[in-house]
């Protein structure tokens, strides 16, 4: 079943002499084959953008004193909110291992003289960057390190 | 028709980059200790004054701007897409300043929310 | 001799004469077991409706002519052997262009696109003959050597979701081969092109769906390059606020 594209999509600056059918969509965006783990990864933004304004309240909480704080901490113990917390962790390990199967062919093969480390090599590191990062970051939130 | 917001991708394109890649590592471990195993139970939720000297560092301040920060780029960079995707280039020009925006007004209050710390 | 297995096609007519719109047509034909999905459509052509009108040439995955949708994926069809589709196939012209006319699609809009980033040797200077060729290390060569493969088949341009929304952008074959004139040691025109990929086109535009590699039958990865490309601008870009060009070209 086909969608029709943007109307001026690839679209010659000149018209040709015969008149043409309009663009059609590829048939299976956006929400069919791979297409719809795309898709998910776009819609990720949203749970981004709404951790980003959570993360505000949490530190205007904190700069608002002890029961402010605490008000937070309660608030974040509700269903829902767990809810949506682990959907994130869904999303975020979505969105990570998308973003670092991607990243290390976008690295530019040298700039200036410098070059890059071998593909594999970034990728190690990004999954090596993202338990080390997470682990210290659980263990000081946890209370763990820097008593 | 020339985009309005043509000469500042390159900047929302760093940000929304540094959004995922930076954004997601600090995120996985806010969300997992803060956002499930604090509230279940699993451990405890920091108390006050101990969440308020580490937030209240140098590196704490930094960590919890890029925290508030980064994430609101990728996420409005990524729902201009949907949004252009649901067919809607004709309208970019007024959903991506308003994306954008929302995200310059969080992220200057994030910026404010650590300084009064 | 035992009768050879038949298989349907509903193929996508236009005629601009007669068709307000396009519609499809089926075909039932008998077909070889190693058959092209090319062979098929050049079988109905000379067989049964010598009306049907599709372009291809080498039949050998190199010439870029043979680009069509099957079932729903845009494919060369004279490297898609028959035998992976099922009894019934849909065969339509590629996604997101003009179609001129049954499974032939207007190319204009891409060469518009393909002559923007400046795709040739960009020098301030040509050598003098008595200066000797221009020499290359190997090393230098494989930094831009996948991004020239590209036979432009036009599949990328078919499968990618920012060219179907974003009429404005350059699209990937046309940046993957600027970026490949930008990487080469020859060319001097990395910051012109720059300046393209920043402009009305903007690579920035790419959402790194990443379905132009993954169609890509030449493996030329244009979604790396287009993601290259963007570092590439930015650094520019910045570079350039601290340092600007005093009007050089």
């Amino acid at each position: 079943m086909s969608r029709p594209a943007n109307p001026n999509a690839m679209q010659p600056e000149r018209p040709g002499r015969t008149r043409t059918a309009p663009p059609q969509l590829p048939p299976k965006f956006p929400f069919s084959g791979r297409y719809r783990a795309y898709t998910l990864f776009d819609w990720t933004g949203l749970i981004y953008l709404l951790l980003g304004f959570l993360a505000l309240r949490v530190v205007w909480a904190l700069g608002s004193g002890e029961p402010a704080w605490n008000h937070v901490i309660r608030d974040f113990e509700h269903p829902l909110y767990i809810a949506f917390h682990v959907l994130s962790l869904a999303s975020l390990i979505f969105a990570g291992v998308r973003f670092f199967r991607f990243f290390p062919k976008s690295q530019l093969p040298r700039v200036g003289p410098v070059k890059p480390p071998p593909q594999p090599v970034i990728l190690a590191g990004l999954y090596a960057a993202w338990i080390g990062v997470t682990v210290v970051f659980s263990l000081v939130l946890t209370g763990v390190l820097f008593q | 028709m020339k985009h309005p917001l043509l000469k500042f991708e390159p900047i929302i394109w760093l940000l929304f980059g540094q959004g995922i890649l930076v954004g997601t590592l600090l995120l996985t471990g806010w969300v997992l200790i803060l956002g499930i195993a604090a509230p279940l139970g699993v451990v405890d939720a920091l108390g006050f004054s101990h969440a308020h000297a580490l937030g209240a560092s140098l590196v704490g301040r930094l960590v919890l701007a890029a925290v508030i920060i980064l994430p609101m780029w990728k996420g409005a960079h990524h729902l201009r897409h949907v949004a252009i995707d649901m067919g809607g280039a004709g309208r970019d020009a007024v959903v991506a300043p308003l994306l954008y925006l929302t995200a310059l007004l969080g992220s200057l209050a994030g910026i404010i929310a650590v300084i009064r710390l | 001799m035992s009768e050879r297995p038949k298989k349907k096609f509903i193929v996508t007519r236009f005629d601009p004469d007669t068709d307000d719109v396009p519609r499809t047509q089926e075909y039932e034909i008998p077909v070889e077991k190693d058959w092209k999905v090319l062979d098929a459509l050049n079988f109905i052509k000379d067989e049964v409706d010598g009306t049907l009108s599709h372009r291809w040439s080498c039949r050998m995955a190199v010439c870029g002519s043979c680009g069509m949708m099957v079932d729903g994926e845009p494919k060369l069809t004279c490297k898609e052997p028959l035998s992976s589709y099922g009894d019934t196939v849909e065969v339509a012209p590629l996604s997101n262009f003009p179609v001129i006319r049954d499974l032939v699609v207007e190319l204009e809009g891409f060469m518009d696109k393909f002559k923007s980033v400046k795709p040739w040797i960009v020098r301030a200077k040509r050598l003098a003959v008595e200066e000797g060729p221009m020499r290359q290390s190997p090393e230098e060569l494989e930094e831009f050597k996948q991004f020239s493969m590209c036979i432009n088949c036009m599949l990328c341009y078919a499968a990618c979701p920012v060219v179907a929304n974003e009429p404005d952008f350059i699209g990937p074959a046309a940046i993957a081969l600027g970026h490949r004139y930008s990487l080469d040691s020859r060319d001097e025109g990395a910051a012109e092109r720059n300046e393209i990929f920043r402009g009305e086109g903007t690579v920035f535009s790419c959402s790194f769906a990443n379905e132009c590699s993954e169609v890509c039958p030449k493996h030329v990865d244009p979604a790396a390059a287009v993601n290259q490309a963007k570092f590439a601008a930015v650094i520019d870009w910045a570079t350039g606020l601290v340092l600007p060009r005093g009007g050089e070209r």
